[in-house]
């Protein structure tokens, strides 16, 4: 499974990247929405997680660039206590799901294989 | 409800902030979670290689990862406390305010010995009412009843529904203090008359109840603005 994380942490996302690459899967991460909208130009991944608050260029406008662009590439957001609204309103905007931080791993990743089954189920 | 401008202002202005650095204190917890979480990964993978320390290890980041638990709880617990200021009245489920200030109270209690516990209703009880206003007041209730309580011991949280009006009472469950007293010692108490103006805030009243070692706090559905 190929996945891009994107959060402005960078601790975080590099932690996070490791343990999936453990697991064996592809990762590769982005810390702001510019440069994860570039990667999925690049080199699309199969799944994306995608934070919701980051400075500049947010999850909620890289969700919308991506749809505006007619990805099919599931997005999984992951959101903090002041937005935990977002998530919800996420998924209504599109993303197949969303997580509050700090995820548990074991979590995460079902979600992003129920997102890899249902995008080739479509 | 008699609150100027200027007051909510200040704990708009509080609850903003203390909203935005909960929200950073969980990314902390966040990076020590995937960071411990990969150190504990690291161990697993590598079987071939011995690690002198590993059970040692393991027990340390098993304690990491309980702090890190108990810090996510306390931290949600604070930012939805800073989120409270957002409305300044609304429709709430009571029980759950209760839960979520006995939560937040714990520790004064402990720190008296005294264990708060909430006993629910099996069915939500809804109001309208100025969250803020009746955190305070419920705390205020639970600090008399500390007061009270010399011992230590227990504090129930009730919240029912008393025809159309809510209730809380609040009951004292320890050796002291004696129900004869009871009524005397919780008026001579300085807090007595802020609770009382905090629940007449609410459009409510306050009793002490001697029967239960108790407080009994009133509210009307829908507060009067």
């Amino acid at each position: 499974m190929k996945v891009l994380l994107v959060d402005d942490e960078e601790d975080f996302v590099t932690a996070l990247a490791e343990r999936l690459q453990l697991r064996g899967m592809e990762v590769q991460f982005a810390t702001d929405g510019e440069t994860a909208l570039r990667h999925m130009e690049t080199n699309p991944p199969d799944v994306v997680v995608l934070d919701m608050m980051m400075p500049g260029m947010g999850g909620g406008d890289v969700l919308k660039r991506m749809k505006a662009g007619h990805s099919q590439t599931p997005v999984i957001l992951l959101t903090g206590h002041t937005s935990i609204d977002a998530g919800p309103a996420g998924v209504q905007q599109g993303a197949f799901d969303y997580l509050v931080k700090p995820v548990d791993i074991s979590e995460l990743i079902a979600k992003m294989e129920n997102a890899l089954r249902s995008g080739k189920s479509e | 409800m008699k609150h100027t401008d200027t007051d909510n202002r200040q704990v708009a202005f509080f609850g903003r902030m203390t909203a935005s650095i909960t929200h950073e204190m969980k990314n902390v917890l966040a990076i020590i979670k995937e960071s411990s979480g990969l150190m504990q990964d690291i161990l697993a993978f590598s079987r071939e290689e011995t690690c002198p320390y590993e059970d040692k290890l393991k027990d340390v980041l098993h304690t990491i990862g309980e702090q890190i638990t108990r810090g996510v709880e306390l931290t949600s617990r604070l930012n939805r406390f800073a989120h409270d200021p957002d409305e300044n009245i609304r429709k709430t489920d009571l029980t759950d305010q209760v839960e979520h200030l006995v939560a937040l109270s714990q520790r004064f209690a402990r720190l008296q010995n005294v264990v708060l516990k909430v006993d629910p209703p099996k069915r939500p009880i809804l109001i309208e009412t100025c969250p803020v206003q009746l955190q305070m007041a419920l705390f205020t209730g639970i600090e008399c009843c500390l007061h009270l309580m010399e011992t230590g011991g227990q504090i129930y949280l009730s919240p029912q529904k008393q025809g159309g009006k809510a209730l809380i009472r609040i009951i004292c469950e320890g050796d002291d203090p004696d129900e004869t007293a009871f009524g005397e010692l919780l008026f001579k108490y300085e807090k007595w008359p802020a609770l009382r103006k905090q629940v007449e805030i609410l459009g409510g009243s306050v009793e002490p109840d001697p029967s239960t070692r108790g407080i009994s706090i009133s509210l009307p559905e829908k507060i009067p603005v």
